[in-house]
């Protein structure tokens, strides 16, 4: 099985986790911690970047609904940006589109920030 | 009914005792007043006083305990002796008459002399057969092979040598008489070195014997000076009874020889006391312990057991254990590295004996200083001698009065440190060599019964849990439908096949009303008994809800609602609903963050997707306002196919999923088949895509195929009728 990994990095006051391989029931709560240590910091804009996930699971995708709120009330925002075709389905097919910002990439999302920052 | 009879018997026996002895008086008064002595009458005599001591010792024997330990005994010997030893010298300062000697014969003066002799020669000859039974005891404490026989050896030499002297006069003495008192003499010797018992004593016990052992001897040697011929209780006893005197002067001098040699045996084996001490304690400490190796059932009271074991292996003031904690994922782990007291986080102390936990962590430093590291990296025992002028404690300025010395023994197993045990005594150089090993072996079995003990836990754990597994999976099995509803106007078949652990798949069939079929397919998100959980909360709601909202959208929006409220905000549930009127072929569907619904109609399939959020997402409002429906007609022959994503995901090891295209081309395929066919060849399809190997996720397949209503052969029942 392919693994998964969490880089964290900063810019512009905007926290990037960059999300490579295959995100499932075992290794959610790895992108739960990441996350958690973001809103420990009291970091609350996040970019989830999925360049590099290959699959992400009911598990993986309920992390990002038990985080949204909290985030979003402290004016912030978890967006996604770089999904491969296949990842996007699976967002898609749960109507993610709807509730989440989903960026083309990273640039985009950045920019997103920003702007609602004005 | 034994204890009646052993009530009886010694009734009978003291009741014997004490008839013979009356017996004996009244004869005395008889020779004495007639003045003659010998013949038949001293013959009944002799006879009755023998006879009366036999019965005195059933009788005690019968009330006898043996159980007690050698000290003990020495220390009941010695406060019977000196009682009857003081008591009978004071006796003696009370004045009587005394005997007239003649002949080797012994005359009383007067009545008087008659009484006090009956009462010296019971009291001590009772004295001296319940110290030949307590030297007995302790000489049979520790039996060897000839233990018994040379005692009894004693026994009976001392008794052919008393018995002999029926055949003399009461002062008289022969060659024979002599050397039976040699033999005596020897037979006391043999018996004499019977001193093994000793090295058993503890410490404590050996300063006592050595005390019993002393005063003994002084009492002993007083009695033998007291019962010697020509003193005035020796006199009293040869007249009451040569054979009784001759029998208590034998026991008197084996008690005086053995009560010396105790002492001078105690003496010797005092200097190895404590050594002696220490290994048995060793010894039980680590039998116990060895015991305790199977006994792990209980953490908290093998940790408590071992740091108490170790205060008794080594005679330490003070003893605490720590174990590592053992962390659930490696990822944890890492975070704790990452964190900033990283070794503390992971060490817990799990039991301490006569230390506060604030002096452990003041003993070790709170800092990377700490002499824990010392045995976390070398993974051997660390000895610290003198801590206060120890390099490696020095640092600890204001704990020098709270330990001189220490051991910090590394438990350790497969390579890795899984705890630490510490000892500490308040003087220096507490712990020499032999400790440190001790202890260390000591830890090594400590180290496999915890070992032991968290793989129990664990085992229990994983059985709780497949337990919970099992309960979760027979729960789901009777949520999904018993049967599928057999309907002329539709061919529906369906399956789900149980994956691996629970998986979160559902679907049901109802009729909401007499033309109406609600088919719903699902899957929770989550695994085990939560899916499980939440699956029978959504059979409830669509049990109810189902036939009240006809549309699927309406029907999603309360169920949405309904669950809102209760479901985990990590969890959701995606469904496709679809409404078929029976009457017409419509189809109304609506979906909740589900799989599109394949249709496939005249071998052309096509997916249907409107949009709308999984069960569980978003406020109420939102997914009220998002959920769309659609709705299509259904020609004969049509075929739906409704399923859950462990079929599109399913994929062998390289990666490659089965797919919505594969899907959909094993349908076109399959015509004008039924439902039956197309279920199967799906199944085959993806079986033959996962190169026969079983799917990881659950599996489930609703096909639906609308009949050609000309096909039907039986005439459409009355609620068809418009």
């Amino acid at each position: 099985m392919t693994k998964f990994k969490i880089d964290t990095r900063e810019t512009n006051n905007i926290n990037v986790l960059d999300l490579k391989g295959y995100l499932d029931a075992h290794t959610a709560p790895e992108l739960e911690k990441a996350l958690q240590a973001l809103i420990d910091r009291k970091q609350y804009k996040i970019i989830v970047n999925c360049k590099e996930l290959t699959y992400i699971s009911s598990a993986g995708l309920g992390v990002f609904m038990a985080y949204i709120e909290d985030v979003r009330k402290n004016s912030g925002d978890i967006k996604l940006s770089n999904m491969s075709s296949k990842v996007y389905n699976i967002f898609d097919l749960l109507g993610f589109p709807l509730l989440y910002d989903i960026s083309k990439d990273e640039v985009e999302a950045i920019g997103k920030f920003t702007v609602s920052r004005k | 009914m034994t204890r009646f009879r052993t009530r009886i018997a010694k009734a009978v026996t003291i009741s014997a005792a004490a008839v013979s002895l009356a017996c004996v008086f009244v004869i005395e008064i008889i020779e004495h007043s007639l003045g003659s002595y010998g013949g038949w009458l001293s013959l009944v005599r002799e006879s009755l006083v023998v006879a009366a001591f036999l019965f005195f010792y059933l009788f005690i024997e019968s009330l006898w305990k043996r159980e007690q330990s050698p000290a003990k005994k020495l220390g009941f010997a010695l406060v019977l002796s000196l009682v009857v030893v003081v008591g009978a010298g004071l006796l003696t300062l009370v004045p009587a008459s005394g005997f007239d000697v003649k002949n080797l014969v012994l005359d009383p003066l007067g009545y008087d002399v008659i009484v006090w002799a009956n009462v010296y020669s019971i009291v001590i000859g009772t004295m001296s057969i319940i110290v030949l039974m307590l030297i007995r005891d302790i000489i049979f404490s520790k039996r060897r092979k000839g233990t018994r026989r040379n005692f009894l050896v004693f026994v009976v030499v001392a008794s052919v040598q008393a018995l002999y002297m029926l055949t003399l006069r009461p002062l008289e003495s022969t060659l024979v008489n002599t050397v039976l008192l040699v033999v005596t003499v020897l037979a006391i010797v043999m018996n004499s070195f019977r001193l093994s018992w000793i090295v058993y004593l503890s410490k404590r016990e050996k300063l006592f014997s050595i005390v019993y052992g002393f005063l003994l001897l002084a009492i002993f040697i007083g009695f033998d000076i007291l019962t010697f011929g020509s003193m005035a209780i020796g006199k009293s006893i040869a007249y009451y009874s040569p054979v009784l005197k001759n029998f208590i002067t034998s026991v008197n001098l084996f008690a005086t020889v053995y009560f010396g040699m105790t002492f001078v045996g105690t003496l010797f084996h005092l200097p190895t006391a404590e050594a002696f001490d220490r290994k048995s304690s060793e010894v039980s400490s680590l039998h116990n312990l060895s015991r305790l190796v199977t006994q792990v059932f209980d953490f908290n009271e093998l940790v408590d057991s071992v740091t108490t074991m170790t205060l008794e292996v080594c005679e330490a003031k003070s003893s605490w254990l720590e174990i590592m904690k053992v962390s659930s994922s490696p990822s944890n782990a890492r975070r704790l590295l990452g964190g900033v007291r990283p070794v503390e986080e992971e060490i817990e102390t799990v039991s301490r004996k006569n230390i506060s936990i604030e002096d452990t962590f003041a003993i070790l430093g709170a800092d990377g200083a700490s002499i824990r590291k010392l045995a976390l990296e070398s993974r051997k025992s660390v000895v610290i001698d003198e801590a206060r002028y120890d390099k490696r404690t020095q640092h600890l300025k204001d704990l020098k009065n709270k330990f001189e010395s220490m051991v910090i023994v590394p438990l350790v197993t497969h390579e890795k440190v899984i705890g630490i045990l510490y000892a500490t005594k308040d003087m220096p150089y507490g712990f020499d060599r032999d400790d440190v090993e001790v202890i260390s072996a000591f830890a090594d079995q400590a180290t496999i019964a915890i070992e032991n003990s968290r793989l129990i836990e664990k085992s229990l754990e994983r059985e709780r849990l497949m337990r919970e597994m099992v309960l979760a999976q027979d729960m789901q099995r009777r949520l999904l439908p018993q049967q599928i509803p057999s309907l002329k106007e539709v061919d529906l078949e369906a399956l789900s096949t149980p994956a691996f652990e629970v998986g979160g798949d559902y679907y049901d069939f109802a009729m909401l009303d007499d033309h109406h079929l609600g088919v719903l397919v699902g899957d929770v998100s989550g695994k085990g008994v939560s899916a499980a959980f939440y699956m029978a909360e959504m059979k409830g709601i669509f049990q109810s809800l189902g036939r009240i909202y006809r549309s699927p959208k309406e029907f999603l929006s309360q169920a949405h609602a309904a669950l809102a409220t209760t479901i985990d905000k990590r969890s959701f549930i995606s469904l496709l609903y679809c409404v078929l009127d029976l009457r017409t072929g419509m189809m109304t569907i609506a979906r909740a963050g589900h799989c599109p619904l394949l249709h496939v109609s005249n071998r052309k399939g096509v997916y249907r997707q409107p949009t709308g959020l999984g069960l569980g997402m978003g406020s109420v409002e939102f997914f009220q306002r998002t959920i769309a429906q659609e709705q299509f007609q259904l020609a004969p022959g049509d075929i739906v196919v409704l399923y859950t994503d462990g079929l599109t995901e399913a994929h062998p090891g390289d990666g490659d999923e089965f797919g919505y295209e594969r899907l959909r081309k094993v349908v076109e395929k399959t015509g004008e088949r039924s439902a039956l066919d197309v279920r199967d060849a799906i199944i085959a399809g993806v079986d033959a895509h996962m190169h026969h190997e079983s799917p990881e996720d659950d599996l489930t397949i609703v096909v639906l195929k609308w009949r050609n209503v000309q096909e039907v052969e039986h005439p459409p029942h009355p609620g068809e009728r418009k």
